[in-house]
């Protein structure tokens, strides 16, 4: 269980990176088009027209993948800031009591975050709405990957939440932010 | 009356939950939520769904992750040895000398990457033990290491500024044009100190000991920045004549900065992997504090909150003057308990329209923030500065941040600058093309 839930957190990283590789790949091959049209006009032949129809748009949408796909594995890694100035001065168990408060707090707001998300969802898939861009997409689709992506991070703080119960873990994961 | 009441129980509430150690992404969204449930009608439930989803579906934002990438990649690289060996020629008979490569170090790094910790991390690394090794005065060379390293923050392309546009709807490109002449005006500030403190304290500086070397030799040692330099020139240069948006141009940069790590040797499986989870882990934590940010201003709109106090401000007929010293003081102090980005996204929410109500123009409210929040990079006790720079020498805090305590002064009198005249922030956007 424990193997499988870490496999979980790092495939949500993956994914997340993933998103932002096709971002990526996709702007460079966009101005690489434009560079290529401005060479062959320059020569005085017909530009060619290459591009990535609906870029902007579907650059945003794979943006709020990569976002909500990652949350929990940049959970698990220590990767959200929080500040620990009062935290660090409290004697241990005055610091998992407190570690225990935030972790409910956090995981009542993704609950109630991701059950409108998915009302939200809900709506756009009945009323067909489509985005608005060269490339009509349906928007149930960016949003229930967001909902995806809320669900991965209430498992992960969840998880959180029962190690700090159950003494598993002594404290949350925090990692020096990198500003 | 009321309305003092309501934004003192929300501070309090969101300080409190920060305080608790509650993540800053879900004490913003938390203070959202109540202000929406206690202080207005709105549905709150579905405003919060239609935030998360609003603000991070964007175009302008995916500049973000790709400009932490580029920064990741090319901190993996050899770039740090080669920084040193490339700008110590150069700087060898100028007062104050080797530690002039802290400076420009920083600066040219700076424009690779928008962090400031990751600058400090670069250039400290190969800087310090063999400015140490040389007799350098131990206290100059933390000095001009912090101070230096905050220029990350400031100048493009910058993760904050990036921040500040998305969360004001201001052009990113032109925030980023408006960083270039403060950014190189602090340079100018801190090389001006280290200057005259060296002719004031010629012992901190041991003389020099080679000869001055043939131009010819000048250059080779520098020819592995060029392509770095080429890199900064290419980025920078097309967002500022316009034909390549910081997206796309951060998105090229990425491509250019792996096949330069490639060039250079030092990419591979391993460093790939480690660059692209770095700059998931950086980015979604940007991303998600942007979302609940994006939440809090959408709530705080409702509750008319920022609106009034911006009415009560304009009632008391500060001057903009008045107004800025008020604000500096007040950031300077957030900023010793919280860190930039949420300074900055707190601004925005609740802060912008009283600042706009005085006249303030928010692009250079932008630059004047960062610079602001630059000079809490190196205050304790919290300056991740401070921090990196412990982990790098050994020192402790307080006397890296007393060795810092002339470079936050010359942080304040680039704000005063800058004040003073505006147009060191003004005058490139305004030669921009649309």
């Amino acid at each position: 269980m424990r193997r499988f839930l870490d496999s979980l957190y790092r495939l949500g990283g993956y994914v997340s990176a993933l998103q932002l590789m096709i971002i990526m790949v996709m702007v460079v091959l966009q101005v690489s088009g434009r560079i290529l049209d401005k060479a062959l006009q320059a020569l005085g032949m017909n530009a060619l027209g290459l591009q990535v129809p609906g870029l902007a748009e579907l650059a945003g949408f794979l943006l709020l993948g990569a976002t909500f796909t990652g949350l929990a594995y940049t959970l698990t890694v220590g990767g959200h800031i929080r500040v620990d100035l009062l935290h660090r001065a409290m004697p241990e168990n005055v610091q998992r009591a407190l570690d225990i408060l935030v972790t409910v707090i956090a995981l009542a707001i993704t609950a109630y975050g991701t059950w409108f998300s998915i009302s939200l969802a809900y709506d756009s898939y009945d009323f067909g709405d489509l985005s608005i861009g060269m490339v009509p997409v349906p928007l149930w689709i960016p949003q229930a990957v967001m909902v995806v992506g809320l669900v991965w991070l209430l498992i992960a703080l969840s998880d959180a939440l029962i190690g700090l119960i159950t003494g598993r873990i002594t404290h949350l994961k925090d990692e020096a932010p990198q500003e | 009356m009321d309305m003092i009441w309501m934004s003192l129980v929300l501070l309090t509430g969101l300080l409190i939950l920060l305080g608790a150690g509650l993540w800053v992404a879900f004490a913003l969204t938390a203070t959202g939520l109540a202000a929406l449930h206690f202080f207005s009608n709105i549905p709150v439930g579905d405003s919060l769904a239609t935030s998360f989803y609003g603000a991070s579906a964007s175009w302008e934002l995916a500049a973000l992750p790709m400009f932490i990438w580029m920064g990741e990649v090319l901190f993996r690289s050899r770039l740090s040895e080669e920084m040193f060996t490339g700008i110590a020629p150069w700087v060898g008979r100028i007062p104050g000398r080797l530690l002039h490569t802290n400076i420009i170090g920083c600066g040219i790094f700076a424009a690779i990457s928008g962090s400031s910790a990751a600058t400090a991390a670069t250039i400290g690394k190969m800087s310090v033990p063999e400015l140490t090794q040389r007799g350098y005065d131990r206290k100059q060379i933390l000095g001009t290491l912090a101070g230096s390293a905050t220029l990350g923050l400031l100048i493009p392309p910058s993760i904050i500024l990036i921040v500040y546009g998305v969360a004001t709807e201001q052009s990113i490109a032109r925030l980023f044009v408006a960083g270039i002449l403060p950014g190189l005006l602090l340079m100018v500030l801190f090389a001006g100190y280290v200057g005259i403190w060296s002719k004031l304290n010629p012992s901190g500086v041991p003389a020099e000991e080679e000869e001055a070397l043939p131009l010819a030799e000048k250059i080779r040692r520098s020819k592995p920045l060029i392509p770095v330099v080429l890199l900064i020139v290419g980025v920078i240069g097309s967002i500022y004549a316009g034909l390549a948006s910081p997206t796309e141009s951060a998105a090229v940069g990425v491509a250019l900065a792996h096949l330069l790590s490639w060039r250079g040797g030092s990419l591979n499986r391993e460093t790939f992997g480690q660059a692209l989870m770095g700059t998931v882990k950086t980015s979604t934590m940007i991303a998600f504090i942007l979302v609940g940010a994006h939440f809090l201003t959408v709530s705080m709109g409702f509750t008319g909150i920022p609106r009034d106090l911006a009415s009560w401000i304009n009632t008391l007929e500060l001057s903009p003057y008045m107004l800025l010293l008020a604000l500096t003081v007040f950031f300077i102090l957030l900023g010793c308990f919280l860190d930039g980005i949420s300074v900055v996204v707190l601004t925005t929410s609740v802060i912008l329209p009283m600042v706009q109500a005085a006249g303030i123009d928010p692009m250079w409210f932008g630059i004047y923030l960062v610079i602001v929040v630059e000079m809490s990079q190196i205050t304790p006790p919290v300056g991740f500065n401070l921090f990196v720079i412990q982990g790098l020498t050994g020192e402790n805090i307080i006397r890296v941040a007393m060795a810092a305590l002339p470079y936050f002064l010359l942080l304040l009198a680039g704000v005063l600058l800058i004040t003073i005249f505006p147009e060191i922030v003004t005058y490139l956007p305004s030669q921009m093309g649309n």
